[in-house]
């Protein structure tokens, strides 16, 4: 934690209704660039709903948020591309259909002019993403391999390394690991660790106490739409956090008796 | 997979060669190819069918059937071109719309094809063409001679069911009707379409409507079945003053109950099988008629019903 | 997504061990490929002598499989941006129409009657798309809609302005038009009568045209197919435009997440489509002189179904315009090409069935290798 840094976005109180339901009730959290910022949560217990709050999604229906200190509007999630707050999710991350090097700069293509006329670059497309991908630790057969030929946890990286090509200040992943096996979890949080060093922040979102733990700065817990503190990484215990979520001793016990692998 | 792929290759093969093989074991002799425009779903055109293969039959000579599955006549020029490039000896067709058929028929009969025009058309149109005959029923002359023959019997207003509506040569035998009876055609031509239980309903509803009609005029079996089916159920039959163009089994059943007047036949047969005879004839010793050939007009009436039921839909 | 880790394990080794002959595989246009030359081999074999690869010949089957090729262009890049387009048959016999009456009924000079056609009927695209991604209603039944409205115009209009539904007398209309050669003029007469005199193609042996070549050029309508299947090829594999229409296709959501604007892409491909179906119609209507209320009847499903077995999947996203346009010549030289070899014309459709099941089972095999689902 660098404190000489001013938070890059803060959210300040943000509630969101839906109806009569309420899905946020208040909840203030602030990201620091280079932060492994990881925000925990059983299901319903408000994440998606934050982070589509914060992409641009949703907007809250009371409350502040400011990035880079000043108040901030999206209307739609291109308009927080564009400011530097790109979102991976879990399953809509890429086309598997496509090439990936066509996933790589899809809505970002590369251009070269030939006379009047604008063409996809793919030899540059090409080279990018095959640069790309190795610096991630895949090795791909080509850039026109298919997305769908791909794991789970390349899927993950691919997007990853897209958003950060593209400038990404702020990269919220919306539970990246939730599906994965444990190799594939491991390079995904391996380049979650890569991309912070790169300065940028990562809001990073699970339910898992045991990978938040792995690459998490400060750790946030949300449950029934309120959160419930944020801690500094090193003040609180794996236990602790598990309790925090659920507020199940049971799980932890239960986590034991499995040998550690919940 | 590679040898799964390879099994599905070898299986298409397999479904193409016999049916292929089979069609080429054919009659040595002359070659006529007759292009119809009727859809695949016009029953009517059995009869046509059937009187090709008798004549080819009788004179040794292979003939063949071809016509646009949609009823579509600009594929129907395609295949016009199609035959001709296939070079037979004479081409039997017809001349569904002068505009878009008269090109691939003057460029067949330029290439050296005898060309004959049958059912629909003119004489003229023939003639321009280039074609050697025509032989039909001129369409609104037909109508002429029947609408008149509706007011001798005092009718005053009809209704023409028309199931081939895009057909302009099938509306004229309506516009033939109109005249014949004096009365001005407006809108008493219904669009039906060619299903059964659509036209049933669309007759019925144009009865309700207008209870004023004395007189239906439907244009074939496509739409006389389903009229008759009707007023059987509105109990107009044998009420209404009911005459429709070709013949058909129900059709002709209906002559006989006196739910209908008159059928005209056009005796579709003769159309089909003449040509093939003229054309066998005009090739093996040059023998030619020297003018065209009127199948039809013929009133059917419950008089003179057997032949017609023992043959109807197959040379009736 | 919810593989075990030996799975993913054993994934990535088939990946690598992937052959040339699966690589090869996995290209959309191999069962065109594949298709185009079983179906000439066969041709050749049993329809050598009929006539179909004479200079005649092979113009019938050309033009045919032209046609096909023109909406082909259209419906391959519409359904690869994940929609369908069933009123394209209908726009052709509307468009025809709509140029019959502009310039027969109403005496506009061609021209003015074409490019009017044009805009009103690209505008219809615009409005089916509009109403596809609005509604969020599946294309199918919205242009289904379409399809009876529009087939409903093009027997109403004539019949109540001209009492009829076949409107003629366009080609007399049409006579030293700028705009209407450009749809039902030849290019390369003077090459084509060279050949006849020199005796390489067939001539005429008698009548008014005596001594010229049967075919005495290239009908504009095959420019026109090979122009749109050159675009459409280009548009889709080397501008940014096709990566978009891939990944409106493949998967909408995602697509928009990073910011593709999935919306106008599909109302884009409406559009484009209309406008095939508009080429189709004019050149029909220049060439053969007159509109009828019949014309383009089920072209939509033949349209749709040479983009199937050029290797398009139905569910958008995978696809190719080069693979589109051998689907179509597939189709035209097998639905000319049973005449030749003198097959019962009612068996036409059972080949179609067999080709276009044979085509969706090795396109799903394909998908099945891609995405790596078993």
């Amino acid at each position: 934690m660098n404190p000489e840094h001013a938070p890059l976005i803060e959210m300040k109180n943000i509630e969101k209704h839906f109806g009569s339901v309420i899905a946020l009730a208040g909840v203030s959290v602030e990201i620091y660039p280079g932060e492994c910022h990881c925000l925990l949560g059983d299901n319903g217990a408000g994440k998606s709903t934050f982070i589509k709050t914060m992409s641009g999604v949703h907007r809250p229906t009371s409350g502040e948020i400011l990035f880079e200190g000043r108040p901030m509007r999206f209307d739609d999630p291109r308009d927080a591309i564009e400011a530097g707050i790109a979102t991976v999710y879990q399953d809509l991350a890429m086309i598997p259909l496509m090439s990936v090097s066509r996933n790589f700069f899809m809505g970002n293509e590369p251009l070269k002019k030939v006379g009047p006329l604008k063409f996809f670059d793919h030899a540059l497309a090409a080279e990018v993403t095959m640069s790309e991908m190795r610096k991630m630790g895949i090795n791909l057969r080509g850039p026109d391999q298919a997305v769908g030929t791909l794991s789970g946890g390349e899927r993950q990286t691919v997007a990853i390394a897209r958003a950060v090509h593209f400038g990404a200040k702020v990269l919220i992943l919306d539970e990246p690991t939730s599906a994965l096996g444990v190799r594939q979890t491991a390079n995904v949080l391996a380049t979650i660790d890569k991309v912070r060093k790169q300065g940028i922040a990562v809001v990073f979102i699970t339910h898992n106490v045991r990978h938040a733990l792995a690459v998490g700065d400060r750790f946030t817990v949300l449950n029934r739409g309120k959160t419930l503190g944020t801690a500094q990484r090193g003040q609180i215990t794996p236990d602790e956090l598990q309790d925090l979520m659920a507020g199940g001793q049971e799980l932890v016990a239960l986590e034991d008796s499995l040998g550690g692998t919940v | 997979m590679k040898r799964k792929l390879t099994s599905l290759l070898m299986g298409a093969a397999l479904a193409v060669v016999p049916v292929v093989s089979a069609t080429l074991a054919s009659a040595e002799g002359e070659k006529y190819v007759l292009v119809s425009h009727a859809p695949d779903s016009d029953s009517w055109w059995n009869t046509i069918k059937n009187g090709i293969a008798l004549a080819g039959e009788q004179m040794g000579v292979e003939v063949e059937y071809r016509n646009p599955p949609t009823g579509d006549l600009a594929d129907m020029a395609r295949i016009i071109e199609q035959a001709a490039a296939a070079g037979p000896n004479g081409i039997i067709t017809t001349l569904a719309d002068f505009d878009v058929l008269q090109g691939p028929i003057k460029a067949a009969v330029d290439s050296g094809i005898d060309v004959i025009i049958m059912n629909t058309g003119t004489p003229e149109q023939a003639r321009e063409v280039g074609a050697l005959m025509y032989v039909g029923q001129p369409e609104y002359d037909a109508g002429l001679a029947a609408g008149m023959r509706a007011k001798d019997d005092g009718v005053t207003s009809f209704l023409c069911v028309n199931h081939a509506i895009q057909q302009p040569t099938v509306g004229e035998r309506c516009r033939g009707f109109a005249d014949g009876l004096g009365v001005d055609l407006g809108d008493s031509m219904l669009d039906s379409g060619t299903d059964p239980a659509e036209i049933k309903n669309k007759v019925l509803a144009y009865l309700s409507a207008n209870p004023e009609t004395d007189g239906i005029l439907t244009l074939g079996p496509v739409s006389a079945d389903p009229t008759i089916a009707a007023l059987e159920e509105n109990g107009m039959a044998g009420d209404l003053y009911f005459g429709t163009f070709d013949l058909g089994d129900e059709i002709v059943k209906g002559i006989k109950a006196g739910v209908i007047q008159w059928g005209i036949d056009q005796q579709p047969f003769l159309q089909a099988y003449l040509p093939v005879v003229i054309l066998t004839n005009y090739h093996r010793y040059g023998v030619l008629p020297g003018n065209n050939i009127n199948s039809g007009p013929g009133f059917v009436t419950a008089d003179g019903l057997e032949m017609v039921e023992k043959f109807a839909g197959e040379y009736r | 997504m919810s593989e075990t880790p030996t799975v993913a394990v054993t994934d990535d080794e088939r990946v690598k061990e992937m052959s040339a002959f699966r690589k090869a595989l996995i290209r959309p246009e191999l069962g065109g490929i594949c298709g185009t030359i079983i179906v000439f081999t066969l041709f050749l074999l049993f329809a050598h002598d009929s006539g179909m690869f004479n200079s005649q010949g092979i113009m019938n089957w050309s033009v045919v499989s032209a046609q096909f090729m023109i909406i082909a262009v259209g419906a391959c890049l519409l359904m690869i941006a994940g929609e369908f387009d069933l009123s394209v048959g209908s726009m052709i016999g509307f468009a025809g129409m709509m140029i019959a009456i502009f310039s027969v009924t109403l005496g506009w000079p061609v021209w003015m009657a074409i490019l009017v056609t044009f805009a009103l009927c690209i505008a219809i695209g615009a409005l089916n798309g509009y109403i596809v991604v609005r509604t969020g209603l599946p294309s199918f039944i919205v242009t289904l809609a379409l399809l009876f409205i529009l087939r409903g115009f093009t027997i109403y209009l004539p019949q109540t302005i001209e009492r009829k539904t076949i409107i003629g007398g366009v080609a007399d209309a049409a006579q030293g038009d700028w705009l209407a050669a450009l749809f039902g003029g030849k290019v390369l007469t003077g090459l084509f009568s060279w050949l006849g005199e020199a005796g390489l193609i067939e001539t005429f042996e008698r009548g008014t045209r005596a001594g010229q070549p049967v075919v005495d050029g290239i009908p504009m309508l095959i420019v026109w197919a090979l122009g749109l299947v050159v675009f459409g090829h280009v548009l889709l594999t080397r501008t940014r435009f096709g990566n978009w229409i891939y990944a409106s296709g493949g998967d909408a959501q995602a697509a928009r997440y990073v910011g593709v604007p999935v919306n106008r892409v599909k109302i884009l491909m409406f559009m484009f489509t209309a406008f095939c179906a508009t080429v189709f119609a004019t050149c029909q209507v220049m060439e053969f002189g007159s509109a009828g209320a019949d014309r383009g009847l089920l072209k939509e499903f033949e349209a749709i179904i040479a983009v199937v077995i050029g290797g398009a999947l139905l569910t958008g996203g995978y696809g190719s315009v080069i693979g589109a346009a051998l689907g179509a010549l597939i189709f035209g030289v097998v639905q000319q090409g049973l005449f030749f070899a003198g097959v019962e014309s009612s068996l036409f459709r059972v080949f179609l069935g067999i080709i276009l099941l044979f085509a969706v089972v090795l396109n799903t095999y394909i998908r099945r290798m891609i995405t790596g689902e078993r």
